[in-house]
């Protein structure tokens, strides 16, 4: 079969763009998932890499009619095993999809699927703009960034990827190339499938471009650092901040430990006193930032907050930042899933509560951080507690949900939350969840077992 | 006893956001924020680390236009007691010899000093002579690329000085200059209290007429610059090029030529 399907793309696409090689395929096959959650690739697959939407739309009009399973890649950053081609088929990479151009008189950014985050920042800011969020790793892809509904630590003032995606050029399993959205602020034209699509983690139709909202010139920041002797203090004076109408570009919460862990991974040096840290980020004109800085300086002393520390210059706000984002990369070896569980903002502090109650139960050792008030929490289960991974990742997700939460704020269902997607999620739900699926992938060829198992449905329904 | 410490400090652009106007072979300093250069946060840290374990004032001096009173509140955030700027028209267009007269003029007419501390160099200016200059305008000693104060007592001070392929451990009594490197410490932040006191405080402007009785005008500014910059060049990013050869010894023999041409083998 495989030798008949290189042949038929050799037609579409040029051959020095197909890998059949184990040796090249192989950096393919795997995305950011930890190792012991990481969904098992096939070996037996066909990386293809389009230069256009055309190909594209050629190669899943011949895999639709093939039934070859086909898995689209951007920059392989995600953590829930979406990339990962687990059936035998087609991968195609948008990495030669690297297209950009700015409307400054629209405040846009048109960027083809390939176009990384970093490259997108690099363009934009060239051209006086900026494009205010941080939507995850700088290697991430826009068509991922996109298809994922990315968020990361930027989201407070501006929001997620979603606000900011007006327009999408999107090639449906079946072949046909549809433009939903464009450069507009308004658009009320029939149901918004452009939205539907995003977040849809590539099972609706493969992203080849997006047309991006951008912002005047970058503003001026401030990261403020907040040192408190407990987690309560620190979590309570979240929703205070937030009502006193202060909103910031960015306000995370964490731990000594892990700043001190993640910046000697850097070779940095985490120095501050204190148990437990928010990290601020402000901006606006000058006076602003530094007028909000003194209201939440008075607001951190009243909750009983330690002396707050400021960073103005670039350099020193960046490494805050860089040190804040690598926690995740100083856990990594050592960590066998990562949560990003949400609730609503004020609940975040009896969220992080029940999770040190639960390591406690089972003698683990969860280190949490995150998004303080995006209600966002990242929870690490370590490889030594990995034979208790299902009981905690379980307590964990009641505990969310009974708070009003969700299972994922920003990282998505994957391959590796389906069971849990099942679990939480009302049958109705589900039941349109598959019928759009249906109607969009009618051989279920785009991206099979990511998000919903249709396969496997009848199983995953009888389980519950 | 309390010590007298000078920190040397430069308003400099944001080097890793500024442009470079490669026609005019000039920093298009409106391009970047400008801040303290980033070797002069090392001193300041270092003067600071001394004054917290000996007692004593840090007295930040910076040369440069009014605007450079920003760097001089940061000094002040970050532990400074005293901010200096000479600011004047007069002093406009100095080199580091220029500059080195003024700012040694300005450190006489404070008094009597224990240490002065700067960076090993500015990253727009890149020499790297200022301090040096400084010492010797003073008549004093001068410890270079100092990457570790060992030891500091009441009236002499240890340090480790990297010397390429050596390191010195050198003790100096004072009046000492020390010029430090990236290593020597890692520059705490400010808090948000001292910053925003530091945005109120006074930063003490002397003008040329100033230091009258100390400095020769005729030596400061462009006129007591001889350093003349004739042009300057700058590289272009050169592309990596390719060469495919179908008979592999043929290629072996052309990579053998470029090698041998360049004297490496």
């Amino acid at each position: 079969m495989m030798k008949e399907v290189v042949e038929k793309l050799e037609e579409i696409v040029e051959k020095d763009f197909i890998l059949t090689k184990k040796e090249l395929i192989e950096s393919y096959l795997f995305d950011e998932t930890s190792i012991p959650v990481r969904p098992k690739p096939t070996l037996n697959c066909i990386v293809v890499k389009p230069e256009n939407s055309e190909q594209i739309s050629r190669i899943l009009k011949l895999a639709n009619e093939k039934r070859i399973p086909v898995y689209p890649r951007g920059g392989g950053t995600g953590l829930v095993g979406g990339a990962v081609p687990t059936k035998d088929g087609i991968v195609i990479s948008l990495e030669r999809m690297k297209r950009i151009e700015v409307d400054r008189e629209n405040l846009i950014a048109v960027a083809e699927a390939g176009v990384t985050l970093g490259e997108l920042l690099k363009v934009v800011e060239e051209a006086g703009l900026s494009f205010p969020p941080h939507p995850g790793d700088e290697g991430a892809q826009i068509g991922g960034l996109v298809a994922c509904n990315a968020g990361g630590a930027r989201a407070v003032k501006h929001g997620v990827m979603r606000n900011f995606v007006k327009g999408i050029e999107v090639v449906l399993p079946t072949g046909e190339i549809l433009n939903l959205g464009g450069k507009l602020l308004k658009n009320n034209m029939g149901y918004n499938l452009m939205h539907l699509i995003l977040g849809s983690e590539g099972t609706l139709g493969i992203i080849t471009k997006a047309v991006i909202r951008l912002c005047p010139k970058a503003e001026y920041t401030l990261t403020l650092v907040l040192p408190f002797n407990s987690r309560h203090e620190a979590l309570s004076t979240v929703p205070t901040i937030l009502t006193k109408g202060i909103s910031p570009l960015a306000l995370e919460y964490v731990e000594k430990e892990l700043m001190e862990k993640s910046a000697m991974h850097l070779g940095e040096k985490w120095n501050i006193e204190g148990k437990v840290f928010l990290v601020v980020i402000l901006s606006g004109t000058q006076n602003e930032v530094y007028n909000e800085a003194e209201r939440i300086n008075q607001i951190c002393s009243e909750k009983g907050g330690l002396e707050v520390y400021v960073a103005e210059r670039q350099d020193e706000q960046n490494t805050i930042l860089k040190i804040r984002s690598n926690i995740y990369t100083a856990l990594k070896e050592e960590s066998a899933d990562i949560f990003d569980t949400t609730v609503p903002p004020s609940n975040i502090g009896k969220l992080a509560d029940m999770i040190d109650k639960i390591a406690e139960k089972y003698s683990a050792y969860i280190p949490v951080y995150g998004h303080a008030a995006d209600g966002n929490l990242h929870a690490h289960v370590m490889k030594k507690d990995i034979d208790k991974y299902e009981k905690i990742k379980s307590e964990i997700y009641e505990a969310t949900i009974n708070l009003g939460g969700v299972i994922t704020g920003e990282h998505g269902i994957g391959k590796i939350r389906v069971k849990e997607l099942y679990k939480f999620m009302s049958p109705k739900s589900i039941e349109l969840m598959i019928g759009i699926k249906k109607l969009f992938d009618p051989n279920n060829i785009l991206n099979p077992g990511n998000v919903l198992s249709i396969d496997e449905n009848q199983a995953l329904r009888t389980e519950q | 006893m309390s010590l007298k410490i000078v920190v040397l400090i430069k308003q400099v652009p944001d080097i890793t956001r500024v442009k470079f106007d490669a026609e005019r072979g000039r920093i298009d300093r409106s391009s970047a924020e400008a801040e303290i250069n980033p070797f002069d946060l090392n001193a300041l840290e270092a003067a600071v680390q001394v004054k917290e374990k000996l007692g004593g004032t840090v007295v930040a001096i910076s040369m440069g236009p009014q605007n450079a009173a920003v760097a001089l509140r940061d000094a002040l955030a970050r532990g400074a007691d005293e901010a200096i700027l000479l600011e004047d028209n007069k002093f406009a267009g100095a080199d580091t010899l220029a500059t080195s007269y003024t700012l040694a003029g300005a450190i006489k007419k404070l008094g009597n000093f224990d240490i002065i501390f700067c960076g090993e160099k500015t990253v727009d200016g890149d020499t790297g002579q200022v301090g040096a200059e400084v010492a010797e305008f003073l008549q004093v000693p001068h410890l270079y690329y100092v990457s570790k104060v060992k030891e500091v007592k009441e009236d002499k001070i240890v340090v480790v000085s990297e010397m390429e392929e050596a390191s010195y451990v050198v003790e100096c009594e004072f009046p000492v200059l020390v010029s430090v490197t990236k290593d020597v410490n890692k520059p705490r932040l400010p808090t948000l209290r001292e910053k925003l006191k530091a945005m109120k405080a006074e930063i003490k402007i002397w003008h040329a007429e100033n230091l009258t009785d100390i400095i020769n005008l005729s030596n400061v500014g462009y006129a007591g610059s001889p350093t003349v910059v004739s042009k300057v060049v700058v590289p272009k990013e050169k592309g990596r090029e390719g060469k495919v050869f179908k008979e592999i010894n043929e290629g072996i023999k052309v990579v053998l030529e470029e090698l041998a041409k360049k004297g490496l083998i």
